[in-house]
């Protein structure tokens, strides 16, 4: 906008004599009465500042996203055989036309690189709408039981029906919408209030981890190597089916998150301060909860309940775009970068190739720790 | 006239009924001060004016139009309100929870325009808090964050104002700096503002009317010297007292006797 449009506050210049209502003397007079030039000066001050909140934005979302297109391609170079990036760019645009190459980067590495891409998306966007919608960095939906109830259905369904593709997911789906209808029903009351929510959450977690173990005690050894192995999470093992779900469920989620940020944004408040400003508190909430609970699940159900991603995506994004701005884009390209990451010291780096899931929660348990000691400190975690 | 009143108005949490069948009017382009003894339901009120808590019986016009008949963002053009304990995300600048005070101007797509800042421009000079725009709110006093509260409330740009308790937690220089801030508003741009205040001496000192609760009900309506006499405080407070005049302003004192 023009900075010619507030030439016309609604402040008098002249020190008016006010129409006063009757009952007392004299109101208090203002010490300072704004002059015109104050308020163009406030004015300067404040689209400036909004225009350097909305560059770092900006800068910051696309270094992400280019950080990220960097590692997908890079994930793909490195293997028993390395190639050139030329090579897997060439191979994914298909303008290098060589079956063997085809074979390698689309057939063989192209699938476990779009998981780690997508479930880290998936993961990071989860994580930061239940960090600020419960108004608690510990809330992410790994750690306060979402992660495990899906976990859990999908374990039973592996050991006990013996189903896989879109079965597991449908019952992660399924276990991840009870799970959190459960935190719901136990937790919520008028709103969610400090450790109130993260404890029960810790409960429910415990709860269904247990049952998951009870489960496996009854699986016969081949299932349970299986649905250990599937626990410990790994990008390398979603079906085609999976991925191809995690993926539509991404093109039509992350842009509904992107628009239902505003309402985050006011919700971050307090109830009765949304609801103030006109915000339909229960129906924004449940349609910013269904989107975490659906891309949670999802990437569950496709990589098995990876840890700690989706707890350090929003944080880290946050350090980046400054304190409490919750770019919900950044947060999921963050959690894609980290899972990328994880995935080629998992499988590349290390001596012995690991599932990815014990890197990261190698990498994020020392940071739970860190948030657990400075927001006891702050007494800021609720 | 008034274009924020209560008809009949029930309310209540669960089933426990605080307020039963009342009937107020806000006067327009004053300020208004609810005052009563704790749990007489004045903040009760003031929520179920604001649309916070949804009437049991009864019906709250904003305009001649039913609340419950209107948009909840239209609403929220023209209906502003501080509640009793608004929570900041960790970290968030005072320029960031002001402008978020500009939400139900704003579309699905229409992001940031002239208007906005103007009015978030309007709404830190008029709190005197454009100097603390690049400051984390933890960082400030009580008294610079209760302003910057009032600042995130006038950026939404409304006629009518309602704040819960503004002057709880604040010390006695905060009180008074902030009811003047309200007393400036109200006489530099006519906006109506209904406050639910603790302190008697303050509220008569600086509100025109004041509404008298006690047990759910209005016990007293009217400027504070019609209101407030030994015989109202003794009914609604339980407190014998002698009224003096303010040495200041004349308006009227209330001592325990």
């Amino acid at each position: 906008m023009a900075a010619t449009t507030h030439d016309t506050p609604d402040t008098p210049d002249t020190p008016a004599t006010h129409a006063t209502p009757e009952t007392h003397a004299a109101p208090e007079t203002p010490d300072t009465r704004d002059t015109r030039d104050a308020l163009a000066a406030v004015f300067g001050a404040v689209r400036a500042n909004r225009r350097g909140r909305t560059a770092r934005i900006a800068v910051v979302t696309s270094a992400l996203a280019a950080a990220v297109a960097t590692l997908f391609v890079v994930t793909m170079m490195v293997g028993s055989f390395r190639l050139s990036a030329a090579e897997v760019v060439g191979s994914l645009l298909g303008t290098i036309d060589d079956p063997s190459l085809d074979f390698v980067v689309l057939g063989l590495r192209l699938p476990t690189a779009a998981t780690a891409l997508a479930v880290g998306l998936a993961l990071g966007a989860s994580g930061t709408i239940f960090q600020q919608l419960l108004r608690n960095p510990l809330a992410s939906p790994d750690f306060v039981g979402i992660s495990s109830g899906a976990g859990l259905a999908a374990v039973t369904g592996l050991v006990f029906l013996h189903v896989s593709g879109i079965a597991i997911a449908g019952l992660a789906l399924g276990g991840a919408v009870v799970a959190a209808l459960l935190m719901y029903v136990l937790a919520w009351r008028d709103g969610v209030s400090g450790y109130r929510f993260i404890l029960i959450g810790i409960g429910v977690a415990a709860f269904f981890e247990g049952l998951t173990g009870f489960v496996l005690t009854r699986a016969q050894l081949f299932e349970a190597r299986q649905a250990m192995h599937w626990l410990t999470g790994s990008v390398g093992q979603a079906s085609d089916t999976e991925l191809r779900l995690l993926l539509g469920a991404l093109a039509v989620l992350l842009p509904l998150a992107m628009l239902l940020q505003r309402q985050l944004r006011v919700l971050e408040l307090g109830d009765d301060a949304a609801r103030g400003l006109g915000v339909p508190t229960e129906l924004a909430r449940a349609g910013l909860l269904a989107t975490a609970v659906i891309l949670v699940a999802l990437a569950v159900a496709a990589a098995g309940p990876l840890v700690f991603v989706a707890l350090v995506a929003g944080p880290i994004a946050n350090r980046l775009l400054g304190p409490a701005t919750g770019g919900i884009v950044a947060a999921a390209l963050v959690g894609a970068a980290v899972l990328l990451t994880a995935d080629l010291v998992a499988v590349h780096l290390l001596p012995v190739a690991l599932p990815t899931g014990v890197v990261t929660g190698a990498v994020g348990a020392p940071y739970l720790l860190w948030l657990l000691a400075t927001t006891n400190r702050q007494g800021a975690g609720g | 006239m008034s274009r924020l009143r209560a008809e009949g108005l029930s309310l209540g949490y669960d089933d426990r009924a605080v307020i039963t069948g009342l009937d107020v009017s806000v006067l327009d382009g004053r300020i208004t001060a609810i005052v009563g003894a704790n749990a007489c339901g004045k903040s009760t009120l003031l929520r179920g004016l604001a649309r916070l808590l949804k009437p049991r019986e009864g019906v709250v016009y904003l305009d001649d139009r039913a609340l419950a008949e209107l948009s909840t963002l239209d609403v929220a053009k023209v209906l502003g309100l501080l509640p009793q304990t608004p929570v900041a995300p960790d970290g968030i600048t005072v320029a960031d929870l002001v402008s978020r005070g500009r939400y139900p101007h704003q579309g699905w797509f229409r992001r940031w325009t002239g208007r906005d800042h103007e009015a978030v421009t309007r709404a830190l000079a008029a709190t005197d808090t454009a100097d603390l725009i690049d400051r984390p709110l933890r960082a400030l006093s009580g008294g610079q964050r209760q302003r910057v509260w009032v600042a995130m409330a006038l950026a939404q740009d409304t006629d009518l104002l309602l704040l819960d308790e503004p002057t709880t937690f604040l010390d006695i220089n905060h009180q008074v700096e902030l009811l003047r801030l309200l007393r400036r508003l109200n006489t530099e741009s006519g906006k109506t503002i209904v406050a639910v205040l603790h302190d008697l001496n303050l509220a008569s000192r600086f509100c025109d009317h004041i509404i008298a609760m006690a047990g759910g009900a209005v016990v007293a309506e009217g400027s504070p010297a019609e209101v407030i006499t030994a015989e109202l405080v003794e009914k609604v407070f339980g407190l014998s007292c002698v009224i003096v005049p303010d040495p200041v302003a004349g308006t009227p004192i209330v001592v325990p006797a």
